[in-house]
């Protein structure tokens, strides 16, 4: 059973062959020697040890493994070609593939190309009992598991455990069940998957190690790892809640980066207002106290002169658009001095606020 | 001559036939006699019996799995569950199995029964969350030590005892997805109210920045008008200062030309300054 074949044991292909050429040859000579008739019927014997002799050969597949049976003991393994064993009922053997990646399904079965054919919507059908399993926080979760396995003992795979496949598909489901039940179901559907499917795995091999089912896992993949159908809405609603966080923020942003310019524009505008007025008054005060200073220059000169032209010269100006009376008090019996306060009244008010506004910028 | 010796052959090949036999790398076998057990084969192999007298009883070598049916159970804070265990076990002692329980089926029963008895007792002692979660490693340890011990004695060697599903009954899933519903709602109306939070924030934040830029600009204009103002009037101060009559008798003169217009009505009497000259050339009254 350990080590390949022994020399002894039992003969090779070609030294069989040498034996079958001989016997073969002698029969020959024998019935040659004999003549023909009933000698035909001595050969049946040996024609039925040839053909049991040959029920000895077999193939061994590329990928395959050849494992050889001596009255039920395991004795040899053997690597692809054309072998040769003992016929029977001494020597069996049994074939396994071992290159072959072989895959499990758990929580889902992927449709059959029958099942494709009768109209199955989708390609993946969910199999509820087995892929929903309680969290560790009481939440229940569905995840599809997806195991690529190979044999990696053939002894082990065919003689060890009772059916070595089925065994795989219920210890994955422990052991999937076992890691999912250690955390949480926020942790299992976001950052933890990738523990999630390492625990699973590694605990997988090792019970299939201790079952001596002589399967090596490959990869152990979580294909989906979702809340159920009932509650999806609410864990969807999650997930546009955190969009509408986010939303709020980005908007909020928005607005602060509309307001916060548009403020310090109207800062600065406000500011070079007030420059503007500043560099207007003083400009203005300047040239005001220019021009007086100038007249008074003149005025220092010949006081009575210019005193006398500047009244008289702004009493041009004003006269003329006036209404005037000339009343000697002398002859007041004529004239009764009547103030008709109607027609002051009536009179043209804007005058009057165009005044007072004109007076309150030129007084300082 | 060569019948006889075709005869013999037969015969010979027959009487083996009964006699010899082979266990198989994948079972174990026991010689019983009259129904007493008399040899076990644990070893794969050619053997021999007597014929009829003796007869070959075949047993399972391999791992075998009992897959067990789900059954309800109560925990230490009296909620239902479900569980399921999975056991691998085999046929260590053939003897001892053949006696105690004689077959698969029966064996099956009986370590169902052991296990599902030590179950019950265990998850009775603990709670629900525990049992779903540190405690199910422990729980199947103690099930497993406790079931390798009594099925000894059908001789039966136990590997271990899973358990596979640990479920909530089907009318305890409709509320624990309630409960989930009510969980995600309130993670949701947090997310939310978080951003509210923020946008708020910001907003505000955004309003003060631009309230203080304002009030300084305010301030900064503020004091740039009264400089203007204070410079205009030390301008004023300085120049009109020289002569404050002339300033008095000048402004004055402004005003009227301002104030007295259209529409005023002025009584003037004759022998006023303005008029002095009206009646007399030397402007005397």
């Amino acid at each position: 059973m350990n080590g390949r074949r022994t020399p002894g044991n039992f003969p090779s292909g070609d030294e069989l062959f040498e034996a079958v050429e001989d016997l073969k040859r002698r029969a020959r000579e024998f019935t040659s020697r004999r003549g023909s008739g009933g000698k035909i019927l001595r050969l049946i014997p040996l024609i039925v040890i040839l053909l049991w002799l040959a029920t000895g050969l077999y193939v061994v597949g590329p990928g395959e493994r050849g494992v050889v049976l001596r009255f039920g003991k395991a004795i040899d393994q053997t690597e692809p070609g054309l072998r040769y064993r003992l016929p029977w009922p001494i020597d069996s053997h049994r074939i396994v593939d071992i290159a072959q990646v072989r895959r499990a399904e758990v929580g889902f079965r992927t449709a059959t190309a029958m099942e494709l054919g009768r109209g199955a919507n989708a390609g993946v059908r969910t199999v509820p009992q087995e892929a929903l399993m309680l969290t560790g926080d009481e939440n229940i979760v569905e995840i599809h598991l997806f195991v690529q396995y190979r044999v990696q003992d053939p002894v082990k795979f065919l003689f060890a455990a009772y059916d070595p496949e089925a065994i795989l598909h219920t210890t994955a489901e422990v052991a999937l069940r076992s890691a999912v039940g250690r955390n949480t179901i926020d942790y299992t559907m976001t950052e933890g998957r990738v523990e999630v499917q390492e625990q699973t795995k590694s605990a997988l091999q090792m019970l299939l190690d201790a079952y001596q089912t002589g399967l090596f896992v490959t990869e152990a993949r979580l294909l989906v790892v979702d809340p159920p159908n009932e509650v999806r809405d609410a864990f969807h609603d999650v997930v546009r809640a955190l969009e509408d966080r986010d939303r709020l923020v980005k908007e909020a942003e928005g607005y602060r980066e509309d307001v916060v310019p548009k403020a310090r524009g109207e800062a600065a505008q406000m500011v070079q207002q007030a420059e503007a007025y500043k560099a207007q008054r003083v400009i203005r005060a300047q040239g005001d106290a220019q021009r007086f200073l100038q007249v008074l220059a003149e005025y220092h000169k010949a006081r009575a002169v210019t005193r006398d032209r500047l009244y008289l010269e702004s009493m041009e100006r004003i006269m003329p658009q006036m209404e005037k009376y000339v009343l000697d008090p002398g002859q007041r019996d004529g004239v009764v001095p009547l103030l008709p306060l109607k027609e002051i009244v009536a009179a043209p008010t804007p005058d009057k606020a165009r005044l007072s506004q004109d007076a309150g910028r030129e007084n300082p | 001559m060569t019948k006889l010796v075709i005869g013999v052959l037969l015969a010979a090949l027959v009487i083996v036939s009964q006699m010899a036999f082979t266990i198989g790398e994948w079972e174990q076998g026991m010689i019983v006699q009259f129904g007493n057990p008399r040899r076990v084969l644990r070893e794969p192999g050619l053997y021999f019996k007597l014929p009829i007298v003796q007869q070959l009883i075949r047993f399972e070598k391999r791992v075998l799995t009992n897959d067990a049916r789900t059954a309800e159970y109560l925990t230490l804070d009296k909620k239902r569950v479900l569980v399921d265990h999975v056991s691998r076990w085999r046929i260590a002692d053939p003897l001892e199995f053949y006696r105690s329980v004689r077959d698969f089926q029966r064996a099956t029963a009986r370590l169902d029964d052991l296990i599902s008895a030590r179950l019950r007792q265990e998850t009775a002692q603990h709670n629900f969350l525990d049992l779903i979660r540190e405690k199910r490693e422990n729980i199947m340890e103690v099930v497993t030590r406790d079931t390798q011990e009594a099925a000894k004695s059908f001789g039966i060697e136990v590997l271990d005892v899973r358990i596979k599903r640990l479920d909530l009954p089907q009318e305890v899933q409709a509320s624990v997805f309630a409960r989930m519903r009510a969980e995600r709602e309130r993670i949701a109306k947090r997310y939310r109210a978080e951003g509210e939070e923020r946008a708020r924030e910001i907003r505000a934040g955004a309003d003060r920045e631009r309230e203080v830029i304002l009030a300084t600009a305010y301030e900064t204009s503020q004091k740039l008008s009264g400089e203007g103002d204070a410079q205009a009037a030390a301008i004023y101060a300085q120049a009109f200062g020289q002569d404050e009559e002339f300033y008095a008798f000048t402004r004055r003169l402004q005003a009227y030309e301002k104030i007295l217009g259209r529409g005023t009505t002025l009584v003037l009497r004759p022998d006023s300054e303005l008029l002095r000259y009206l009646q007399s050339p030397t402007g005397q009254q």
